[in-house]
């Protein structure tokens, strides 16, 4: 744990300002490690892992005794230091050849890890074709059911997501979609050991053709990486503490609006209160005989009016009277 | 010429923009993502041309993911056509916690109350002496004091043998100084209040920082370090402003007395230390000589 800083200077004061939370997150930082010995494989990877994410990612050269499965006190540390909450750690064991480590921190812990080896993988050096420019929001496509079923292939999606979203945006501009990041689970053995699939990972960027019409005709090129993943270790947060990473501010909630609605077809409903109505106040057939009196007033009437009015003399009412 | 055949010629130019899949798509076009639960074909997967198959099953889902971005509500900009995107849909974790409110000072506590609202103060503010503008506070500004006065009319209240020229700056270093104490309390106040509400990290331990709580601590301490020495810190060094102890008393036994009230104290004291709630003295000693055994 590192000591908390009082800032001295107004800039420092700034910077640390920038490194509290805030309801609208900025983009993660994504640190790219390596653990105490890796091989060509592994260096490559991590290396094209990070050209996708940049430029929110911090790479470190230098090999570094970590072990996040046993230890996670240095990633901590790490994450403080660097403001950043996302790693990918790469090691070679003669245990595990060919790591990658995926961890994701929240509130300057760890919360979940997935480990996987690369089973086989192509860099983006390999790839003699156009590339996407830095910084830009990748499509992600993910395919197979494994993706809504499997749990560990969910948070690897989930992770995945996190990873290379880049920046949150309200809009896009259409010509700058560039690049696709495919994700395909392959299928496991029957027992559903998440260690038998594979998991392909690939990165295509995207050419619009033609197509005689607005939407244009979409043709894919392998820009690179590829990989075959492999899972292997995994851990995952405590339900409780993943609620409160996913919590969701009560500002960035859609505030709901009364009594409109969306219905099925998609037409907007309103609904409209009008109170009591006052049937006291109704107005109905004007009569005679329904007038009100008081009683003197009826002891003084003739008998042959009332007997006038009983016939229905005045059923149709003079139009000069206000209705 | 008819021109449906017309329009058959045109679309044959173009390859299709359309894909047809038993289980359509699910997308999250907020983040760009489309999510696509049909079953793959395993034999392809596992044959030499894998690489192929991805790219065109890949193809097929961009092409949908873009098809429904194109059918997004638009806005024509300077630098191109831009698609307005809905909310993110799929649930991602948050980096940091949910910022918590800050803590009132004693001011806004108040203020709330009083429902006293801020107001915007012009940073200039106009000097009739001087007849030009001058900043509302800091350097040169209006409330230095009269620091810069040559002369300070002596009233006939004032003690005419006073400096008033140091009184005014004695005045001023209290207020700041009372200020200063004001923020220090606004501070420890905010902390308490703040370790109050749990973070989830658990190393960031709660600890009580306010100032009374932490005094009535100390105090506890020093009158527990007094304990220590046998006329119970009657001749220690005394701190700077330390409260008298009270209630703490030390009584002497004479050193002839009652033979039978010290005989009585001295078995209670033993009967404490080897406990077993023994009556007689016989069934004390029973208890010193099984103690005795069981060593």
């Amino acid at each position: 744990m590192l000591k908390t800083i009082k800032p001295k200077t107004a800039r420092s004061a700034r910077a640390l300002k920038k490194r509290e939370p805030k309801i609208q997150e900025n983009q993660k930082t994504a640190i790219f490690l390596r653990g105490h010995k890796t091989n060509n494989i592994i260096n490559t990877a991590l290396s094209d892992l990070c050209a996708l994410k940049k430029p929110d990612a911090i790479t470190f050269s230098k090999k570094n005794e970590i072990l996040p499965f046993e230890d996670d006190t240095s990633l901590e540390f790490f994450s403080q230091k660097n403001d950043a909450s996302l790693f990918v750690i790469g090691n070679h064991t003669k245990k595990r050849p060919q790591n990658l480590i995926f961890v994701r921190m929240f509130d300057g812990q760890v919360l979940d890890m997935i480990e996987v080896g690369v089973v086989n993988a192509k860099s983006i050096a390999d790839f003699k074709t156009p590339k996407c420019a830095v910084g830009m929001k990748p499509c992600f496509i993910f395919n197979g059911d494994l993706f809504e079923t499997s749990e560990i292939h969910k948070k690897f999606k989930n992770m995945l997501l996190d990873l290379f979203r880049g920046q949150t945006v309200k809009s896009i501009n259409l010509s700058g979609i560039e690049h696709v990041i495919s994700v395909t689970a392959g299928s496991q053995k029957d027992g559903g050991d998440p260690s038998t699939g594979i998991v392909y990972f690939r990165a295509y960027s995207i050419q619009m053709k033609k197509s005689g019409q607005r939407i244009p005709r979409v043709e894919l090129e392998e820009m690179g990486p590829s990989f075959d993943f492999r899972f292997r270790r995994t851990k995952f947060a405590k339900e409780d503490v993943y609620r409160a990473a996913t919590r969701v501010p009560k500002e960035l909630k859609p505030k709901k609006i009364k009594n409109i609605d969306v219905n099925e077809i998609g037409d907007r409903v309103g609904r409209i209160h009008l109170g009591k109505q006052d049937l006291s106040q109704l107005q109905t057939r004007k009569m005679k005989g329904l007038k009100k009196r008081t009683i003197n007033e009826i002891d003084a009437m003739d008998i042959d009016e009332i007997d006038k009015e009983d016939e229905g003399e005045e059923i149709f009412p003079n139009k000069k009277q206000k209705v | 010429m008819d021109v449906s055949a017309q329009l058959e010629t045109q679309s044959s130019k173009y390859k299709p923009i359309t894909v047809e899949k038993p289980i359509s798509l699910e997308f999250d076009l907020g983040l760009l993502a489309g999510y696509d639960t049909n079953t793959l074909d395993d034999q392809k997967l596992k044959s030499k041309n894998i690489d192929e198959y991805l790219k065109e099953y890949t193809r097929d889902g961009a092409q949908l993911l873009i098809n429904e971005l194109f059918k997004l509500p638009v806005s024509v900009e300077d630098a191109g056509v831009f698609a307005q995107l809905p909310d993110v849909t799929t649930v991602l974790p948050r980096e940091k916690p949910i910022p918590k409110a800050k803590p009132l000072t004693r001011w806004e506590k108040f203020a709330k109350v009083k429902g006293i609202q801020k107001r915007k103060k012009d940073k200039l503010i106009y000097d009739d002496e001087k007849g030009e503008w001058v900043p509302r506070w800091g350097y040169k500004g209006s409330n230095d004091d009269g620091a810069n006065d040559w002369l300070i009319p002596v009233s006939n209240n004032d003690d005419p043998y006073e400096d008033l020229f140091a009184k005014r700056r004695e005045g001023k270093k209290q207020r700041i100084e009372k200020n200063n104490s004001r923020h220090q309390r606004n501070l420890e106040e905010a902390a308490t209040q703040q370790n109050k509400n749990t973070t989830t990290n658990p190393r960031i331990v709660a600890t009580p920082n306010q100032r009374s709580v932490r005094k009535a601590e100390l105090n506890k301490q020093v009158a527990i370090s007094k304990l220590a020495t046998a006329s119970i810190g009657k001749f220690d060094k005394p701190l700077e402003g330390e409260p008298k102890m009270k209630g703490v008393k030390r009584k002497f036994e004479p050193t002839i007395a009652d033979f039978k009230k010290e005989k009585e104290s001295n078995l209670s004291i033993l009967k404490r230390v080897v406990g077993q709630g023994s009556k007689s003295d016989g069934g004390i000693l029973n208890a010193i000589a099984n103690t005795k055994n069981n060593k």
